[in-house]
């Protein structure tokens, strides 16, 4: 029992020799069905809209910069929770597993004084253990991976601030290992060469785009990754087609926890220190990004690439209203409609296509 | 005639000790193992803070916020019930209870009215839930997160991050006292507890909902709509939510938007510590509300022995793993082979 | 009531699963619907209890004078109210009910918009009454035995007034008791004036407790209302099956017997409850496995690659003793491969493209440095494309979109790829219209002529008789026989059922 909240209806006896499109969305819909595509159209008009409203939405220093680290940040985290999705399961832990690996990075930075990629590696590791350690619960006792993945949070939660207050040194880390603020603070358009300079991107947002990509790859020409698809898909098939499905269970649990810890140290990176409320956020970015980019919770297919739209749609929304003096809680309210009418028209969208398929 | 070979001819015998089965069965549910452990849990603390617990003072503030936990636990069963899931059970507490008390301070309503109206617009949102999730077929999951996240937004709008206060003494005076010792809103969340049960067991649209999620095709065979099972349940949810909003109005004295920002991992905790299965067809009211009543003994143990907060979480998030390990256990093996 | 359903004709996209059927049913009586799998009884069957529309044909119910009234059926809702209940093989219970709710679920007494709990039980004690079952009405349903379910079943019919019960393989999972103690019910029914019908496969049963029968063949009926009692079984069978099916004549085909068999098992008990178990086939042989439904042929299958414990005996590949854990290790060790009954569920991942579906079983073949190439992928379809007929739009068409018979063709390339030596290759053609299945029984013996050692499991006998170089009998979980095909239909099914039915009597 993986796929947790099947619409009830589902059980429908179907047709022997109907297709199954009812069930789920088939990949051959005409272009307009794309969600990505919709997506884009939406940011494009909305940063058309908000910078017409405030000219500084287009400022680089004020706006673009800090959009980009945020999205980066942003962007890792719904990798994070597309790793999972991608076998119907859910990480609902992601935003303390993020907690636990920054502590790990703190530590090896403040204690034992390592360089900055090599605590970035303890801290992925870490990551991946914890993440692991869920995949592995839940592979074992066959327990709905909400269940597991919302003990887990609710058991690190505790860890991260009993080990913060025990071991580390209150409630952040104050080593600033070298190169995190170079990381921080600069662009590719402080480096030039003779007189021809980078763009204004962040450092950091190359290591986002490296993760998307890898995840991408992953998912769409590795055997593990395809595996882990098919066991989305459809495990018991996948049992008999001879694929280890314990084993990419704990796989793509895995890989959730080093996202999810590779966001933790973006997030660290941006705000300048290895602190407990590192994650404390993710939760609802994890799934936006996702499910926005069209990712179904039910499992066998992901978008990578929606993904990063998603991301950037919520992105964009949360900097122009934040321009537009709206207070945080009111970017909530925004955010949240979004997601609903996205979603809905998402459906509606899916309707319309499957009727216009049928006819043709 | 008769049958010559009935297959269910053992069940006579049976018949004859059911009250031995009955306790038997009893005796290895979750209710009883619950109930053990609540009591050994109260026995233990109460002996070793040398009878603190039992000064009227801490044993009263023990039960009177258990309230909360009890109704939001109850909220969250609802849904559970049709296999459904409701993240906006916590910040819609939050924002009742701000409506509440913005109905009392700003609109100067009386605060029975304001009451019932706070404990609407709760089952209203629910509502909102219940049919989004049936009309758009997205999610329940999804769809109580979107809405958790607006009226996260919503509860702050309010009144921003002020404070209400100074509003109905009436009201504050009922939430804070109590019958004989009893707080009078450990006695209301009793009594919700006590319909809700009923509902569940007794009323015809509690087993439909029930009916439902135990097996959607056999209800809808037998003429039962599982789209309007799902949105009661979310109406029910919404409901309770609201409920415990107003507990929190009448029991503080003072609200702020921060009110529920806590309460989203208990309202899972309670039930599924409970015995309540994720995919629905199964309530436990008594088994929520001991639940509920455990995880505010270890808040008690947190506070008698000065313990790290944390304590509460990584022991709650632990208990929960433990509960899921052994409900598997108990299911045994033959499940984890198919 | 007498219920009729006329001339009805379904047609679902390339099939005409139902041809001017006709099903009449007289109140008291035990009527068998009779037909070899996909001759069009579970269309029927959804037809009559409002689950399919007809494409054609009326149904009917005449009243006590005469008088005619057609119906008409929207859903299973409509159906059940015009008095036709069905007793389901998937058990349509709530598993947290009790007894008595569940038997009332259709029609619950309210009061004041609670359940009256006293009506409820009574109702419920008075429909188990009628069956003279006796039961604890407030039981949970999840503790009782499959056999009790199904009486909470039949008791859950009565309660909403079924005049027409349709039974559909009942005594599927019971003992030979509880299916005695099932019939001693049904025959009650049958004296109160219901019209049970009844859809088994075991003939036995049918002439020890029907009355009457229809039989249907490739979707028409070709014996409508007949009495029992001027048949004899082996009348039935030719009904049933027709003429032998002639469209695939093979000689039989030399097997190498000197080399050892590329699959043995001996004495092979399994936790599932198979008892010494013996059979073996050779490279370029077809074994037939034949049995009932329930026989345990499936689960023999899966002890054999790993899914489930074998306790007991040996199992070797190509003379070696081999102790399998999982598919992925009988397909890379042993290139053994499983084409599995239940293609939706097991067989085909519905929501992929072909193309992954094909390679999912080849991936650590096709990749480099761990990454697959689309190409080497897409060329694996295309080749099988032209080697197993199929007709698909394209590599990347989904799974989901393809006919039954195609998509049997994507679960079996998906072992072809794998360069599979053993296939077991379980009811192939369930569910596939005639032509396909001719085309894929060329399939399977141009495989086995390739050298692959093939069990081929079926419960359709001609298909048995037609492809399998020898067949082995299971009945409940054991052997009762083997004997060399000689294709000559009468004589070996008759040789194979009084195998199964010699088991079943003793």
């Amino acid at each position: 029992m993986n796929v947790p909240m099947q619409q009830s209806d589902a059980t429908v006896p179907t047709d022997e020799l109907a297709t199954e499109s009812a069930q789920r969305p088939p990949r051959g819909l005409p272009f307009w069905a794309n969600p990505r595509l919709g997506l884009l159209a939406v940011i494009v008009v909305l940063v058309l809209v908000f910078s017409s409203l405030r000219s500084s939405f287009l400022n680089t220093d004020l706006t673009l910069v800090p959009m980009q680290q945020d999205l980066s940040v942003f962007l890792v985290v719904g990798l994070a929770q597309l790793a999972v999705l991608s076998l119907g399961h859910m990480n609902l832990a992601v935003p303390r597993m993020a907690a636990i690996s920054a502590f790990a990075m703190g530590w090896c930075y403040q204690h034992l004084s390592v360089p900055l990629w090599l605590g970035l590696v303890a801290g992925l590791i870490v990551g991946a253990a914890v993440g692991a350690l869920a995949g592995w619960i839940i592979s074992a006792t066959g327990v709905n991976s909400f269940v597991v993945t919302l003990a887990l949070d609710f058991a690190l939660v505790g860890l991260v601030s009993l080990l913060y207050s025990h071991i580390g040194d209150g409630v952040a880390f104050a080593a600033h290992p070298a190169g995190m603020n170079t990381l921080r603070n600069d662009t590719f358009s402080d480096y030039c060469a003779g007189n021809v300079c980078g763009p204004p991107v962040p450092l950091i947002v190359p290591i986002a785009l490296l993760a998307a990509v890898l995840v991408a790859l992953l998912f769409r020409l590795s055997r593990v990754g395809r595996e882990i698809l098919m066991t989305g898909s459809n495990a018991r098939a996948a049992r008999l087609s001879g694929i280890p499905v314990s084993r990419r269970v704990v796989q793509a649990h895995a890989l959730s926890g080093t996202l999810a810890a590779l966001a933790g140290f973006l997030l660290a990176i941006n705000s300048g220190a290895f602190s407990a409320d590192i994650g404390n956020s993710f939760l609802l970015p994890s799934f936006l990004g996702p499910v926005l980019g069209g990712t179904l919770l039910s499992g066998g297919a992901v978008s990578v690439l929606g993904t990063i739209f998603g991301a950037a749609l919520t992105e964009v929304i949360r900097t122009g209203l934040n321009l537009l003096n709206f207070s945080v809680q009111d970017l909530n309210i925004y955010i949240g409609l979004v997601l609903l009418v996205a979603l809905s028209l998402d459906r509606v969208r899916h309707v319309l296509a499957e009727r216009r398929g049928s006819r043709a | 005639m008769t049958s010559t070979i009935d297959p269910t001819s053992s069940d006579a015998r049976r018949i004859g000790s059911g009250n031995a089965l009955r306790l038997r069965e009893f005796v290895r549910s979750t209710d009883f193992t619950l109930i053990v452990l609540a009591a050994a849990g109260f026995v233990v603390l109460a002996s070793t803070t040398g009878g603190n617990l039992f000064t009227g003072q801490t044993l009263k503030a023990v039960f009177q916020y258990l309230a909360v936990p009890i109704l939001v636990g109850l909220a969250q069963m609802a849904v559970l019930a049709v296999g459904q899931m409701n993240l906006s059970v916590g910040v819609v507490t939050g924002f009742t209870a701000m409506v509440a008390a913005w109905l009392m301070v700003r609109v100067g309503l009386p605060a029975p009215v304001a009451v019932l109206a706070a404990v609407l617009l709760g089952g209203a949102i629910g509502l909102a839930n219940g049919l989004l999730v049936v009309l758009t077929r997205i999610n329940g999951f999804i769809v109580t997160l979107a809405t958790m996240t607006v009226i996260d937004g919503l509860r702050y709008g309010v009144n921003g991050t002020g404070t209400f206060q100074n509003y109905s003494s009436g009201l504050v005076k009922l939430g804070q006292g109590s019958l004989v010792d009893v707080p009078n809103v450990f006695i209301l969340a009793v009594l919700v507890a006590l319909a809700v049960a009923v509902f569940f067991r007794r009323a015809v649209l509690g087993r439909q909902l029930l009916a439902s999620g135990g097996n959607p095709l056999a209800a809808r065979l037998s003429g039962i709509s599982n789209d309007r099972a799902i949105v009661m349940a979310h109406v029910l949810s919404g409901l309770l939510a609201g409920v415990a909003g107003i507990v929190d109005v009448a029991l503080s004295g003072s609200v702020n938007a921060s009110i529920g920002d806590d309460l989203l991992l208990p309202s899972f905790a309670a039930p599924i510590i409970g015995g309540v299965a994720l995919t629905g067809g199964v309530v436990a009211v008594l088994g929520t509300c001991l639940a509920a009543f455990i995880v505010r003994l270890i808040d008690v143990a947190q506070a008698q022995y000065s313990i790290d907060k944390s304590w509460v979480d990584l022991i709650v998030g632990a208990v929960v793993l433990g509960a899921v390990l052994v409900t598997q256990v108990r299911i045994g093996k033959k499940g984890a082979r198919t | 009531m007498t219920f009729i359903a006329e001339q009805i004709v379904k047609v679902f996209p390339g099939v005409r699963a139902l041809d001017r059927a006709t099903l009449r049913l007289e109140p008291g009586t035990i009527h068998a619907l009779l037909g070899e799998n996909g001759a069009g009884k579970s269309t029927l069957i959804k037809v009559v209890t409002g689950v399919y529309q007809p494409d054609g044909g009326r149904l009917l119910s005449t009243a006590e004078d005469g008088s005619l009234t057609e119906l008409s059926f929207g859903g299973p809702l409509d159906a059940q109210r015009a008095g036709i209940g069905v007793v389901h093989q998937e058990r349509n219970l709530v598993p947290a009910f009790s007894v008595a709710e569940n038997i009332a679920l259709q029609a619950v007494p309210k009061r004041r918009g609670f359940v009256d709990q006293e009506a409820m039980r009574g109702l419920a004690r008075r429909c188990l009454d009628r069956l003279d079952v006796h039961l604890d009405v407030d039981r949970p349903v999840s503790s009782l035995s499959v056999a009790q379910m199904q009486l909470v079943e039949i008791a859950k019919a009565l309660a909403v007034d079924s005049k027409v019960l349709l039974l559909d393989e009942p005594t599927a999972s019971l003992t030979g008791d509880e299916a005695e103690a099932l019939y001693t019910v049904v025959g009650a029914l049958r004296d109160q004036g219901h019209s049970v019908v009844l859809v088994t496969h075991k003939l036995e049963e049918v002439f020890a407790v029907a009355d009457t029968m229809t039989v249907l063949r490739d979707g028409r009926s070709v014996a409508e209302a007949q009495p029992l009692a001027e048949h004899t079984r082996d009348d039935v069978v030719t009904l049933m099956v027709g003429r032998a099916h002639a469209d695939l004549q093979l000689d039989s085909r030399s097997v190498d017997t000197t080399t050892a068999p590329a699959l043995e098992l001996e004495n092979v008990s399994t936790a599932q409850g198979h008892h010494n178990i013996s059979l073996h086939v050779r490279r370029g042989e077809i074994l037939g496995l034949y049995g009932l439904v329930g026989a345990g042929r499936s689960e023999l299958a899966r002890a054999v690659l790993g899914l489930d414990a074998i306790t007991g005996g040996t199992v070797r590949i190509s003379g070696e003793p081999v102790r399998i854990s999982s598919v992925g290790q009988a397909l890379q060790r042993h290139r053994l491969g499983y084409v599995t009954e239940n293609r939706k569920e097991e067989g085909v991942f519905l929501d992929q493209t072909i193309a992954r579906n094909v390679s999912v079983t080849v991936w650590r073949r096709l990749a480099r440095l761990g990454l697959v190439r689309g190409n080497d992928e897409r060329a694996l379809v295309e080749q099988y494309r032209e080697q197993l007929g199929m007709r698909i739009s394209g590599p990347t068409q989904l799974a989901g979109q393809l006919s039954g018979g195609n998509q049997q063709k994507v679960s079996l390339a998906k072992w072809l790829a794998a360069d599979c030596d053993i296939l077991v290759i379980d009811e192939p053609t369930v569910g596939i219209d005639v032509r396909t299945k001719a085309a894929f029984h060329e399939l399977i013996v141009g495989l086995a002529d390739a050298g692959i050692a093939i069990l081929l499991i079926s419960s359709d006998l001609p298909e048995m008789i037609t492809l399998a170089d020898r067949i082995a009998v299971m009945s409940e979980y054991r052997i009762v026989g083997e004997l060399d095909n000689d294709h000559r239909y009468e004589r070996t099914s008759h040789a194979v059922i009084r195998m199964i039915h010699a088991e079943i009597a003793s």
